[in-house]
């Protein structure tokens, strides 16, 4: 109930806020979120699943926020930075799609 | 020790809502449930004690309360939030600020390529304006050429008086022996050397102007005299004949003057021609325009 009061805070916080995203920033933001959004799935999943551990997904969010841009910033010196965002992309893209498959099948036995 | 309470309450709430679900299980879960016992024989059973497990531990969780893992992931999930929002914001913004190196210059690409279209194609329409409108003074500085260009044409055609420098030329003939071939060779000669305007006419007499339709016709053609004259455009002329001549002076002189050229012919058949250069020569007869019945200017017509 307090995460998702904190999501909702967070999102009217972003919204009027209007903050400026420094350069530096841009290219890895979004690729955060999506990572970010994965380890909030994997979180549910845990909570569902009865695991939930505040170290384990403190850990893992930031883990995964930081490897994400990480492999961006990687891709970006490399020269194939928009080639590894739409890899990161997709494979946590599959991960949020398991998590959630996880989730439904804990909320609604389907 | 609150927290346990609280969830134990949670784990005996399901089994009184979930029966209700229980029909598309079989009866085999209906007992099952009521048991409440997670641990079942039946795989249906396992899967429908996960679900009761997984909806109290979320309505646990729904329950507000300040432990340290409901704050960690609210803090998180704030923040989630809030980069998502962020982002979603500066995307929409649609700035440039963000794009990687080679996206940047594929768009660069493409702007580039888009300016030089409507470039030319703000040259065609100013091009198309120009010609419409004309600019300020564009009519008059038009209508001035096109007169400019008449009175040209005027004195090329004959139907305008003109006046300039050129020569007289006097033929006279007292033995009847230049006819219409001496003359032509006359203003042959005088065309190829620049002849401009060009007035025949008999000395005091009437005088044709001479344009490129002018023909010359001996009156009688079977006589070994040609003293009767020659028809030039329907007026007749006889000797002694004079043409006025606008041009280079010296020129036109020379031109006559050759061996074996226009005076050349009249000497040896005894006739005189005398060539005058003049300052101004004053042409004045004139010929009505002729107005063209089947030909008309092409590429201005409209066919109707």
């Amino acid at each position: 109930m307090i995460a998702a009061i904190g999501l909702v805070l967070g999102i009217v916080a972003g919204l009027f806020l209007e903050p400026t995203v420094p350069t530096w920033l841009q290219p890895y933001l979004p690729i955060a979120v999506v990572a970010a959004l994965d380890a909030v799935f994997g979180g549910l999943r845990a909570l569902l699943d009865g695991i939930f551990d505040d170290r384990v997904f403190v850990v893992s969010f930031v883990a995964n926020v930081l490897v994400a841009a990480l492999i961006v910033y990687l891709g970006d010196q490399l020269g194939v930075g928009s080639q590894l965002s739409t890899g990161v992309v997709v494979v946590l893209g599959i991960r949020i799609f398991s998590n959630a498959a996880a989730i439904r099948r804990h909320l609604f036995s389907a | 020790m609150s927290t346990t309470d609280e969830q134990s309450n949670a784990d005996s709430e399901p089994p009184g809502p979930d029966i209700e679900h229980a029909g598309p299980e079989g009866e085999h879960a209906g007992p099952d449930i009521e048991h409440a016992g997670p641990e079942g024989e039946h795989a249906g059973v396992a899967v429908g004690a996960a679900r009761v497990r997984g909806r109290a531990r979320l309505r646990s969780a729904m329950h507000p309360r300040a432990t340290r893992a409901q704050l960690v992931a609210a803090v998180l999930c704030g923040v989630l939030g809030f980069a998502a929002a962020v982002q979603v914001r500066a995307n929409q913004d649609a700035g440039l600020t963000g794009l990687r190196q080679t996206d940047l210059v594929r768009i660069l690409d493409d702007v580039s390529e888009r300016e030089a279209r409507l470039e030319a194609e703000a040259r065609d329409l100013e091009e198309t304006r120009d010609l419409v409108s004309g600019g300020s003074d564009g009519p008059l500085a038009a209508l001035e050429e096109a007169r400019a260009r008449a009175r040209v044409l005027g004195i090329l055609a004959g139907t305008l008086p003109a006046t300039g420098p050129g020569i007289e030329l006097t033929i006279s003939d007292p033995r009847g022996e230049v006819g219409s071939d001496v003359l032509l060779d006359a203003l042959q000669e005088l065309r190829d050397a620049g002849a401009e305007a060009i007035e025949v006419s008999t000395v005091d007499g009437p005088a044709v102007r001479v344009v490129a339709s002018t023909s010359l016709v001996d009156v009688d053609p079977g006589a070994a005299d040609h003293s009767s004259g020659v028809d030039v455009d329907g007026t007749t002329l006889v000797s002694p004949y004079r043409f006025r001549v606008i041009g280079e002076p010296r020129t036109l002189a020379a031109a006559l003057d050759i061996p074996g050229g226009v005076l050349d012919v009249l000497s040896q058949r005894g006739a005189q021609g005398v060539v005058t250069e003049r300052e101004s020569v004053e042409i004045t007869s004139l010929r009505a325009a002729p107005s063209p019945r089947y030909a008309r200017p092409a590429g201005e017509g409209d066919g109707s």
